[in-house]
């Protein structure tokens, strides 16, 4: 008998749980209706669901208790609401629409709408792929050996102007032109290594690489497609009898079939783009582990068995002089989530050292000295103040903000969007005259002010400025891929 | 009924900062100067004209960039390069002040509406604007502060590129392709050349009533007839909250922001799905639309409109915009056929 009233228990409560379910439609809450804005509200919903409903349609929160109460009348911010319910459980709130009510657009140029509201994803960075390799049919797009992309489109002999565009042009239309050939258009450019889409755009058409079998979406129902610039080789000397030979590595997670070496002059190869850092890897020649016989770093996989390793990048020094009585000195930033108790400096003769590889990019640091936190005293470059003064290194900078005036002045801080306008900003350093800045931005559009003694000034050298919400202006920089 | 002063007042908290923030962010940027068809007198494109723009070619196709839902052509006016909004809600060349605030200023001209009124922008002179095959040489533009806007959507945006400097030709948006597509025309509003758009079977075709170089068509929603001003630089299409009730009636509401800003930032947008849109005698699917005020635009149209045709109409289908017969015609995709 218990068995049965449980169940029809659960019956009970599993309709009016669907019952209350069915009622709710954020998409069919409000209308309009002979001039009035009429939400039919319900009491069934749940907090969630009134949440939903709040922010949807911007709806005070008590003004929404209020109504659900059956308030007949409730006046908020001078706008006069009333209510009328309509079944056991229904409410409608509504409001009268006066004549040329809701925000004037006459004053916008361009009607920009919420992102939010056409779900409109932000700009996509560039991805950051751990590796990548081409699959190509024809060679549209070549590797050369001195480091640069060779861009080749065959026929089209007809056409008028051909461009190629991607991510490594910001997309421009204009900027890169290809040149007819006896067989086609070709452009030779220097880029990074690293992955790119692009499309070609042949007499003002845009149009895919048809020899390119690497594509991805391009958000407007066709694609892009991609290509790598390549910055690495595995070589494998040898074994001219075997039949395949694969490479297994870290960044691949030890995926036995996705990459396959050529066999070239002698050799088994595999050019590739690869992202920077340590990597370990091993060779399967015709399903035989190796270990790289040309690589001396090898290190155990754990397993009882090695792993041949390799790097790519700049390796950087952290360099701390004296301190030599210390037991023991740690550096943290916000390149290890200011950890300490990961990257603990070695002893020198004279101090402390401590190699480590970085992105491109700006960070800040400090040194923990017996647990002790210090800036770094031999670097000049740092931001915030008092306790909380951080060194800064800055990767691979790839511009330098200049002032020329004001020798003089005590402090100069540098301070903009690419710093979220920290009031600490960064401390310029003076050399020859100037306080200088050296910094690390991905192309884009920077806002910034310099600060000379506690006073917010514009770039006098820059001519490019906009409008601020304070009347003082911001100067204007643009980085260009 | 349970008190919801609890949890609710920090939802309540946050979602009043959310949408703050949201609607601050969407409309309090906009430039504080009117003199969205300000560029009455600025060019004047004869026959001649039009092939000192477009040279010998007889039709050149223009890529489009995208930029949230606006749409870009690159170019460049002297060693300055960028992109220019597609805008045919504006009636000439508008360039960012943040590039040109030291050209030089054309003195003896006030910068005005189609009313006549004063506004404060600055005209300048431009000796050479190049957009892709496009040369136009001894132009006047206006200046205004256009900031906001590449913040917004992350991209360098020299300027506006409005309708005066397509007059006379045939414009084709073709946003399947991101393609603008612009022909030269006989005094009859022919193609001239071998190109030719007689063999283009339009689902709909519509006359333009062209008012100082901005464009207008009428369609019904709810059984009422309605102007529109044909918008490429809107990134919604907008009903204003004075179309008539039949009209507003058919719309579904999705979305609703209330600023309480200042001055021309305050007040209510509304977002939704506009229904029972027809042009010609076509009914188009369901698009999206803003709902609120153009009163003191209608004003300085100096045309009472009750709604802009933007991203969501172009996004229809092929547009073409034959400015000689001023008429509209409109490929619908595929997919959006009724």
């Amino acid at each position: 008998m218990k068995t049965r009233a449980a169940f029809v228990f659960v019956l009970m409560v599993m309709g009016a749980a669907l019952a209350g379910y069915a009622q709710f439609d954020p998409e069919n809450v409000c209308r309009m209706d002979d001039g009035r804005l009429i939400f039919t509200l319900d009491q069934r919903w749940t907090t969630s669901q009134k949440k939903e409903i709040a922010q949807a349609y911007d709806l005070d929160s008590v003004l929404m208790a209020w109504a659900m109460e059956g308030r007949p009348v409730i006046t908020q911010n001078g706008i006069r609401w009333t209510t009328r319910k309509l079944d056991a459980h229904r409410i409608e709130l509504s409001k009268e629409q006066g004549k040329s009510s809701g925000k004037d657009a006459s004053n916008d140029k361009i009607i920009l709408v919420d992102d939010q509201w056409i779900k409109l994803s932000s700009a996509v960075e560039r991805e950051s792929v751990p590796y990548g390799v081409n699959r190509l049919t024809r060679n549209t797009v070549v590797n050369l050996s001195d480091g640069k992309v060779r861009f080749f489109l065959p026929g089209y002999r007809d056409a008028r102007r051909v461009f190629v565009s991607g991510s490594f042009n910001d997309w421009s239309t204009l900027q890169t032109p290809l040149h007819a050939c006896d067989s086609g258009w070709t452009v030779t450019l220097g880029l990074d290594p690293g992955k790119y889409s692009y499309k070609f755009i042949i007499d003002g058409k845009w149009t895919n690489d048809p020899y390119n079998k690497l594509r991805e979406d391009d958000t407007y129902d066709g694609y892009n497609n991609i290509f790598f610039c390549y910055n690495y080789k595995f070589v494998l000397n040898g074994f001219q009898n075997a039949r395949k030979v694969l490479l297994a590595a870290s960044f691949n997670n030890w995926n036995k079939t996705q990459l396959r070496m050529v066999r070239i002059r002698g050799s088994w190869m595999l050019p590739l783009y690869l992202r920077e850092g340590t990597h370990a890897y091993k060779f399967l020649v015709d399903d035989q582990w190796m270990t790289d016989p040309a690589n001396k770093i090898k290190r155990p996989d754990g397993m009882g068995h090695e792993n041949s390793f390799m790097g790519l990048g700049d390796t950087l020094y952290f360099h701390l002089d004296g301190f030599t009585s210390a037991k023991k000195v740690a550096v943290a930033g916000n390149f290890n989530a200011w950890n300490t108790g990961e990257l603990f400096m070695d002893r020198t003769r004279n101090g402390w050292q401590l190699p480590y590889v970085l992105a491109p990019g700006n960070y800040e640091y400090k040194f923990l000295v017996d647990g002790k936190w210090m800036p770094d005293p031999g670097n000049p470059c740092s931001t915030g103040s008092g306790d909380i003064t951080n060194s800064c290194l800055v990767v691979k900078p790839n511009y330098t903000f200049r002032l020329e005036q004001f020798s003089g002045a005590t402090t100069v801080m540098l301070t903009g969007s690419f710093n979220g306008w920290s009031p600490d900003g960064y401390r310029m350093i003076k050399k020859a005259g100037a306080w200088i800045f050296p910094i690390y931005l991905k192309p884009g559009k920077y806002t910034y002010k310099f600060i000379v003694d506690q006073k917010w000034i514009l770039d006098p050298a820059n001519d490019l400025w906009e409008d601020n919400e304070y009347g003082t202006g911001n100067s204007v920089l643009w980085i260009e891929p | 009924m349970k008190s919801l002063k609890g949890p609710y007042c920090v939802f309540f908290f946050i979602f009043l900062t959310s949408c703050f923030f949201i609607t601050v962010s969407a409309f309090s940027r906009s430039a504080p100067v009117n003199m969205k068809v300000a560029t009455l007198e600025s060019i004047s494109i004869s026959g001649s004209a039009i092939d000192d723009i477009m040279g010998n070619v007889v039709g050149v196709t223009i890529p489009l960039r995208r930029a949230g839902r606006l749409f870009l052509l690159e170019g460049s006016i002297g060693n300055v390069s960028g992109n220019f909004i597609l805008d045919t809600g504006a009636s000439g060349l508008v360039l960012n002040k943040t590039y040109f605030r030291n050209s030089r200023a054309i003195d003896d001209e006030e910068g005005g509406g189609v009313t006549g009124t004063i506004a404060a922008v600055e005209r300048i002179f431009v000796k050479q604007l190049l957009i892709s095959e496009l040369s136009y040489a001894n132009i006047s533009a206006d200046v205004t502060p256009l900031g906001h806007l590449e913040n917004r959507r992350g991209v360098k945006i020299l300027g506006l590129f409005g309708m005066s400097l397509l007059k006379n030709l045939e414009i084709v948006v073709d946003l399947r392709h991101n393609e603008l597509q612009i022909y030269k025309l006989d005094k009859d509003g022919n193609r001239q050349g071998a190109s030719s758009s007689s063999s283009v079977k339009y689902d709909i075709i519509q006359k333009i009533v062209e008012y100082h170089n901005v464009m207008f068509v009428k369609a019904s929603i709810g059984g009422k007839i309605l102007d529109f001003c044909l918008d490429t630089g809107a990134e919604s299409n907008v009903l204003s909250t004075d179309a008539p009730k039949n009209a507003l009636n058919k719309v579904t509401i999705t979305r609703r922001s209330n600023l309480n800003g200042v001055g021309q930032d305050k007040g209510e947008v509304l977002f939704g799905t506009l229904n029972e849109f027809i042009m010609g005698s076509r009914q188009m699917h369901p698009m999206e639309t803003i709902i609120c005020s153009l009163a003191a635009m209608s004003q300085k149209y100096g045309y009472p409109i009750d709604g802009m045709l933007g991203y969501d109409f172009f996004a229809k289908g092929k547009i073409y915009i034959n400015l000689v017969k001023n008429q509209m015609g409109i490929c619908l995709l595929q997919e959006v056929k009724p």
